[in-house]
């Protein structure tokens, strides 16, 4: 498993089972997604309504953002009154679905989705954004633009987690994603840093056509100024740059770049966390052998036979 | 007063009949004071020997007279000789005159003094690195880091480890042995 | 194995030997106790004049010889803030394991990365020659050790982050 997977796997298999026509039975069930974000799932009425509640740190800030109609978009009858403690909540009814098959696989895979779905409320905003900007600058040659067409929009924060945010910049030829991210420890840090240093190499050596990846422990010029921005330079702190191009956001792709963007910064961490894990299982086998090496300084002890006064021999049980 | 931790105070350094205040110094044999300046001065004799072309007489007049007495200015000097001594002869050479100079009279104390000084110059190395800075920084990303930096007086050490390993072959172990215990250092 | 390496091991090797020449000696400042006397260092008579090995700053060997005990340090070569952490991370792995490795100090002797503590209680119960072979073994494997581990890091990143931008591509 290299790349992780944008949808909820519990989730997906739970209703894949149910919508298909597996046994009906009560459900309660809190599930734990990346970021902090928990689903409930549960049957409250009957054993046909299934329940799944979203709870986001940042659902404030999606709204804002438009995530209410993204998933009316998403989810439209489904969606009913947010569970108390959560934020968002859709209803699926098992006596009230598709008809078809293609239908049933559709509604498990959107709600599997939920989490993704309102995350991307923010990016697609900036992509529309971008390409309103983009018709805009093509009235202008590049020097007579006015300010608000070079400058592009506003920033749009997303603090999904306690001390780590996303900012998202629209401007007339690119998209500025920033991902803020923690190091908690030394060692992860240094390993970040390698990470990084290949992301940012990727493109020159293999991939030319990816998004510009930039990475500094200062705030980018992109963020002076945004409240909540940490700007004392801590080398703990990251700032990854992902410079999305018009090729990324046209409307063909746009679903799968906004899916797999996100993904990043869990996917940069678990890969710092699986080569640690690594090195650590390294380290244990040449431990051994080491100790393997140690324990021929020691000469054989020699197993004498030993008798009883009668001259019968025996042996010591192992 | 109040605050001192009598249980940290180390009596023994207190008792003058401790061990721990034994006296290293009643072990050496007496040796003679050498100012620097002799020390120089015979350096500077065994330098014109060197630029004369007798490598081997040079050698062996840094090795007949070592001046234990010297203070550690004196002693660095003459350190100093001899590891340009030693720079400068070819690494062919070094099995033959190293077993002439064992044959001569006095020849094991002149190759015990050679291994004194292979030793101290592997040490003078040492105290550079305790100040390189390898604490991780925010170094910006260059992961290509010269590894020449590393290597400081590489060329140096590999002199001394092929002297070393030449005279251990002639002068046996046992000249490391007396290095170790030889009180008169150099 | 490189040039240069091959006459610094050999020369920690005859080092070794020679220090290696221990015998049982009862501390003369506390009765009925048996410690290492260069760890102890309370009898200055019993301590010898400490070797220093050294292939170049960065990498040298410190052998603290003494009548019942030596002690030998190794600074491991450090080239980056990754082989920095790597040989941190390794060290520490296995002086934390120092139980089963009996003659592994538990703490490094500052200015080095780690040390060996070989007592005459040591040398009695394995064999001399073999010691100094797990010196040596240990020396040449643990910078194969740190290079290949920081290679698998490099090669890693590589791919996860190949992996991760191929779809925008």
């Amino acid at each position: 498993m290299l790349l992780l997977d944008y949808q909820n796997v519990l989730i997906e298999s739970l209703l894949r089972e149910r919508v298909n026509g597996g046994a009906t039975a009560n459900i309660d069930q809190v599930v734990s997604d990346f970021d902090g974000v928990t689903f409930h799932i549960s049957t409250p009425e009957s054993k046909t309504k299934i329940l799944v509640s979203l709870h986001i740190k940042c659902y404030k800030e999606l709204v804002q953002y438009g995530a209410q109609s993204v998933l009316e978009r998403e989810y439209g009858p489904y969606i009913v009154d947010p569970e108390s403690g959560y934020d968002f909540s859709v209803l699926v009814d098992l006596e009230h679905l598709p008809e078809d098959q293609e239908g049933k696989d559709d509604l498990v895979r959107r709600i599997s989705l939920l989490k993704r779905n309102a995350m991307a409320a923010p990016f697609e905003q900036a992509f529309d954004e971008f390409h309103q900007l983009e018709e805009e600058a093509s009235k202008y040659t590049s020097e007579s633009a006015p300010q608000g067409v070079t400058e592009g929009g506003n920033v749009r924060a997303i603090h999904y987690r306690e001390e780590e945010a996303i900012y998202i910049k629209a401007n007339y030829d690119r998209v500025t994603v920033i991902f803020s991210t923690v190091f908690r420890e030394e060692t992860d840090r240094i390993f970040g840093k390698v990470f990084l240093q290949e992301f940012v190499d990727a493109r020159r050596r293999a991939i030319q056509n990816a998004p510009q990846v930039l990475f500094r422990n200062e705030a980018p010029l992109e963020l002076q100024g945004i409240p909540g921005v940490d700007t004392s330079g801590s080398a703990d702190i990251g700032y990854i740059t992902f410079v999305l191009f018009p090729r990324h956001l046209t409307k063909q792709r746009r679903e799968e770049v906004i899916s797999h963007i996100q993904t990043f910064r869990d996917y940069f961490h678990y890969h710092i966390k699986a080569s640690k894990a690594f090195i650590h299982s390294r380290m244990r086998k040449r431990t051994a052998d080491f100790l393997q090496v140690l324990r021929r300084a020691r000469p054989e002890a020699e197993e004498k036979e030993r008798k009883t006064a009668s001259g019968r021999t025996f042996r010591v049980q192992a | 007063m109040a605050n001192i931790n009598w249980r940290t105070i180390n009596i023994d350094a207190l008792d003058p009949d401790s061990p721990a205040n034994f006296d290293v110094s009643s072990l050496t044999p007496a040796v003679a004071p050498v100012s620097t300046a002799d020390v120089q001065n015979n350096a500077q004799q065994i330098r014109q020997l060197l630029r004369g072309g007798d490598n081997e007489g040079a050698l062996q007049g840094a090795l007949e007279n070592p001046p234990y007495g010297a203070d550690d200015k004196g002693k660095e000097t003459h350190l100093a000789t001899v590891t340009e001594i030693l720079q400068s002869i070819r690494q062919s050479d070094m099995s033959p005159m190293l077993s002439r100079i064992y044959k001569a009279p006095g020849g094991t104390e002149a190759l015990d003094v050679l291994m004194k000084y292979i030793y101290k110059g592997m040490a003078q190395a040492a105290p550079a690195s305790n100040t390189r800075n390898l604490t991780p920084q925010a170094t910006g990303f260059s992961q290509i880091h010269s590894r020449g930096g590393g290597e400081g007086g590489g060329q140096a050490m590999s002199v001394l480890l092929s002297w070393h390993e030449k005279l251990v072959e002639i002068a046996g172990p046992g000249s490391i042995v007396r290095v170790m215990s030889d009180r008169r250092t150099v | 194995m490189s040039q240069s390496l091959r006459p610094y091991l050999q020369c920690v090797r005859s080092s070794l030997t020679a220090a290696l020449s221990l015998s049982n000696f009862a501390s003369q400042a506390s009765e009925r106790h048996n410690v290492p006397e260069i760890e102890a260092a309370s009898s200055p008579e019993v301590i010898l004049n400490p070797l220093t090995v050294s292939r170049n700053e960065n990498e040298r060997v410190y052998i603290e010889p003494s009548i019942n005990s030596v002690r030998i340090s190794i600074k491991i070569k450090q080239a980056d803030e990754i082989e920095h952490i790597l040989v941190h991370k390794f060290t520490r792995f296995l002086t934390q394991r120092a139980e089963s490795f009996y003659i592994l100090r538990r703490k490094p002797v500052k200015g080095y990365d780690i040390t060996f503590l070989i007592t005459n209680f040591h040398t009695e119960e394995m064999l001399k020659h073999k010691l100094v072979d797990f010196i040596i073994q240990f020396m040449e494997e643990v910078d194969k050790e740190i290079s290949e581990m920081k290679l698998f890091l490099n090669a890693r990143a590589r791919f996860v982050a190949e992996s991760f931008l191929t779809p925008f591509d």
